[in-house]
């Protein structure tokens, strides 16, 4: 057993940290000298170090974003950027630290239904710590590794990909997180490959002052498929921590790529994510994302349909409790004719949380034949909570079809009538009213996490009423 | 000293001479209010679309105000082809021009004899200066370049008043005009209900059909109090080079009712911020409109639905159709305050997309901070839909006269709720015309 193993062995609760166990961390604050060092050392090849090095000048360059949620409390001299626990990579389940582990049944996966996983992979602030995927995919050619080890064992498809769905200048955050970048999730599915089970990532934060910047990259070749459901939680420390990541999705012609996230970040951590597919000629590219936790999360995961045919689907479900802003969206970008894009928005406000959809579709002149349809609604529970939609609609083609409809309403009186009027309590009337309005999100998790989800949504939803 | 030169931060020098002139002539807090707003609009970057959100869509950088300067006086084949536009929709309503060289007031003598107030902005701040300064107070002197360029330079303008519990038996038609290459107006209607009465009100902005480059910097205030109504009914068909920006904001006492009908056909490029304050306790407000947009047509539509008391009511209803190179856009907003409990509240904006080139965006915005309401919004870009077309065309019906009979259609759902019959009538017949493809950007003149 590695020594972080040991370590990490002492009792563990969801929203207590682990001894922290690192071996190597970079100063505080960011210079070039922090990039060139993370990138020394993880032995990265030149063009990586070049790559980092642009970017940090293009996060110098970039001015703070001023038009979503408050990002004024960000200290980012007061942020470690790279922090590498102890321990190696290990492949074996009775390798795994403990407290991931527990962290697994806290997440509410049974030892059984984890068997069926086709790959999981978890992340400890800056590095993966734990690894693994099926013997039978990994013998049909599909790879999926830390983006560290994309890097060094697949340098050819990773420099071909990397970068390219969203450039380091395209926002702010992204130029951060190519500046800093480590760990996340690299996947490649070779041509007409099915992964028919979920691959999983499991993201945690455990040192304090700590942001992670983690890269996920995913290349699903001609006529494949795959499914990533990916976890994020921290300790809650008393400072903030920063979690921005960047995802790349390439869907190529026929395929199919699921992303499913649900963060639970403690609520403290800034999640600022820039999250971006491609879709090729007849491909589909599903975003389920749901936002519990984080203190701040500005997310707004994105379909380009390049190809004729391709199909865009974002499902999307907030939950802002005291304190917390989620400003999250979709966006839906038209580039090619016969393509079609699904969105639904559902959030709900408590307290002084605050949810607001950003949303945003565009048809280029030369998309004809497009539908596009976006759903949102959002609940608001009582008088402090708040909620926005900001829909951005931009059309240059005549030949489309586009409805977006929102609603913004509360729990309503007749429904709690309805159910206390047959011996359910009120706290539990709105608990079952909000799982209700979740519903066409959590019909689209696997099971496991639906129960979770429903289990997370009941803590929220505790007090709620009286 | 006029300067054309790029790189000047403000084009204060095109209207100070017109600006000092009015401060010079202006007493008391009307000085103050023109003093301050010229102060304002000189010390203000003019709105541009990489720096402003409102703007983002809208540029206005061939806009060059140092090269505009006051409106020419219009003629008199201008002022009978407004008379009879008037008398085409409701031969019976006072006419007010507003337009240089000075507001014209006609008709009104049944007006005056309930009590009512029609004149220029000008008297009124003679006559009624206490009533003017209450109403103006609805509007900050310097909310926006534009809003401070107004308030430095409003001249002529039209001030209604409704005193207490009286109904103005026939509406009042305001026509703003301006004429003259490089012409400047500042389009002014400042309006006052007082509780328990109401108006019927037509502001109609137009010019004569050509290519003279007309800027307009409009404000419309309409102050209602308590229980009182006001039908208002906005027409613009400037001709095809004039710069329209436009304020039209409405605020509403308890139980006070606004029914606003908005009708965009002209311009080179417009800006038109369409604003109710829902103030007091039970106000309702329902607004609709249309906009036909044609060749290289920029036409923008801001609409603000304020909900700041509790058991208000607003719904909004924006049709458009372009076609050409034209292009739409749509932003909006229902604002619900914390107090402003039982709102209920809609917006949608649809937009008919009748030829490649032509575009339309809709940003349809809710921010919600009182629970226990109803709000939605509902935004939708479509073409003509083929079944539609078939089931015409199986009839008998040519494809251009179906074309046609579909856009009517679908721009008549917004036009029923245009409150007064005749003005009605009169922007379905200007409809028409431009589905055949008459030119409606400005009106045409007869006469000698």
């Amino acid at each position: 057993m590695s020594v972080q193993a040991r370590e990490l062995t002492k009792d563990y609760k969801f929203g207590f940290h682990d001894v922290d166990v690192s071996v190597f961390r970079t100063e505080k604050g960011l210079s070039p000298e922090v990039v060139a060092a993370i990138s020394q050392h993880k032995n990265e090849p030149e063009w990586m170090l070049k790559f980092r090095l642009k970017a940090y000048e293009h996060w110098m360059k970039r001015p703070m974003p001023t038009w979503g949620a408050d990002l004024s409390g960000i200290d980012f001299d007061d942020i470690y950027y790279y922090v590498k626990p102890a321990g190696e990579q290990s492949r074996s389940w009775d390798d795994v630290p403990e407290s991931i582990k527990n962290t697994f049944d806290r997440l509410g996966i049974p030892q059984a239904e984890r068997k069926f996983l086709a790959g999981v992979s978890a992340q400890y602030d800056s590095e993966v710590v734990y690894h693994n995927i099926r013997d039978d995919l990994e013998k049909l050619g599909v790879i999926f590794c830390d983006c560290d080890t994309g890097l060094r064992e697949h340098p050819d498809i990773f420099r071909k990909y990397f970068g390219t769905v969203i450039p380091p200048n395209d926002n702010k955050f992204a130029a951060l997180n190519s500046a800093v970048w480590s760990g996340g999730s690299f996947v490649y599915v070779p041509a007409g490959v099915k992964v028919d089970i979920p691959l999983q990532a499991y993201f945690r934060i455990n040192s304090d002052n700590m942001g992670q910047f983690e890269r996920t990259l995913i290349i699903a070749e001609e006529g494949s498929s795959v499914h990533y459901i990916e976890g994020c939680t921290a300790p809650n420390y008393s400072s903030d921590s920063l979690h921005s990541a960047v995802v790349e999705l390439i869907a190529h012609k026929d395929a199919k790529i699921r992303y499913t996230t649900i963060q639970n970040w403690s609520d403290n951590v800034y999640n600022l994510v820039t999250k971006r597919a491609i879709a090729h000629e007849r491909a589909t590219v599903e975003w389920v994302d749901g936002n519990l936790g984080s203190k701040v999360t500005m997310k707004y995961p994105a379909i380009y349909l390049m190809g004729e045919g391709a199909h865009g689907e974002v499902l999307s479900a907030a939950f802002a409790g005291p304190g917390q802003h989620q400003d999250a969206g979709a966006k839906c970008i038209h580039v090619a004719a016969h393509t079609t894009s699904n969105i639904v928005s559902r959030s709900i406000s408590k307290g002084t949380g605050r949810t607001s959809y950003r949303g945003h579709i565009k048809v280029y002149p030369k998309a004809h034949d497009v539908r596009i349809n976006v759903r949102c609604d959002a609940l608001l529970l009582d008088e402090e909570s708040q909620s926005d939609t900001y829909p951005y609609m931009d059309v240059e083609s005549p030949d489309v079809t586009i409805g977006h409809e929102a609603t913004v309403s509360k729990v309503g009186e007749d429904q709690v009538f309805y159910l206390t009027s047959r011996g359910i309590d009120e706290n539990e009337a709105t608990a079952l009213i909000v799982n209700g309005f979740f519903e066409p999100f959590v019909k689209e998790l696997p099971m496991e996490y639906a129960v979770e989800l429903n289990r997370l949504l009941a803590l929220s939803m505790e007090g709620s009423v009286g | 000293m006029i300067s054309d030169a790029p790189g000047v931060a403000t084009d204060a020098p095109a209207f100070e001479d017109g600006a000092q002139g009015r401060i010079a002539s202006s007493t008391g807090w009307l000085r103050d209010r023109r003093q301050a707003a010229w102060d304002a609009f000189t010390a203000m970057p003019m709105p541009s679309s990489q720096r402003d959100e409102d703007w983002r869509r809208t540029d206005i950088s061939k806009l060059r105000l140092a090269s505009f300067h006051e409106s020419d006086p219009v003629d008199e084949t201008l002022v009978a082809a407004i008379r009879e536009r008037r008398d085409h929709a409701t031969p019976m309503a006072a006419l007010v021009v507003d337009a240089a060289p000075e507001t014209r007031i006609e008709q009104s003598d049944a007006l005056a004899a309930a009590g009512i107030v029609v004149s220029s902005l000008e008297e009124a701040v003679r006559l009624h200066p206490a009533l003017v300064e209450r109403a103006l107070a609805t509007v900050g002197v310097a909310e926006s370049s534009f809003i401070a360029l107004w308030n430095a330079m409003w001249r002529a303008g039209a001030f209604i008043y409704v005193p207490r519990s009286i109904d103005a038996a026939v509406p009042v038609w305001v026509a703003h005009s301006a004429a003259g290459d490089r012409s400047a107006t500042f389009p002014a209607t400042v309006v006052l209900l007082e509780d328990n009465s109401s108006l019927t009100l037509v502001d109609d902005y137009l010019s004569a059909v050509g290519t003279d480059e007309l800027f307009s910097d409009a404000l419309t205030i309409a102050a209602v109090g308590r229980d009182a109504r006001l039908d208002h009914h906005v027409l613009q068909q400037w001709g095809e080079a004039t710069w329209h920006i436009a304020l039209h904001r409405t605020v509403l006492a308890q139980n006070a009712r606004l029914r606003m009908f908005g009708a965009t056909l002209g311009s080179r490029l417009q800006k038109a911020y369409w604003e109710v304050l829902l103030d007091g306790p039970g106000a309702e407000a329902e607004i609709a409109g249309v906009a036909f947009g044609d060749a290289v047509q920029h036409l923008d539509h801001q609409s603000l639905q304020a909900h700041r008391a509790p058991q208000t009511t607003s719904r909004l209803k924006l049709k458009v159709a372009v076609r050409g190179h034209a292009r739409s856009v749509y932003s909006g907003l229902i604002d619900v305050d914390r107090i402003a409990q039982q709102t209920d509240a809609y917006v949608q904006n649809r937009n008919l997309i009748l030829s490649h080139g032509a575009t339309a965006d809709s940003v349809p915005r809710l921010e919600i901070r009182a629970n226990d309401v109803r709000c939605g919004h509902g935004a939708t870009a479509g073409h003509i839909d083929d079944d539609h077309r078939f089931y015409l065309m199986a009839r008998g019906i040519t494809e251009e006269d179906a074309d046609r009979l579909i856009v009517r259609g679908f721009l008549e759902d917004a036009l029923a709720h245009c409150p007064n019959d005749g003005v009605a009538e009169l922007i379905g017949s200007l409809l028409d015309h431009e589905l055949e493809g008459d030119e409606v950007a400005g009106i045409a003149l007869v006469g000698p």
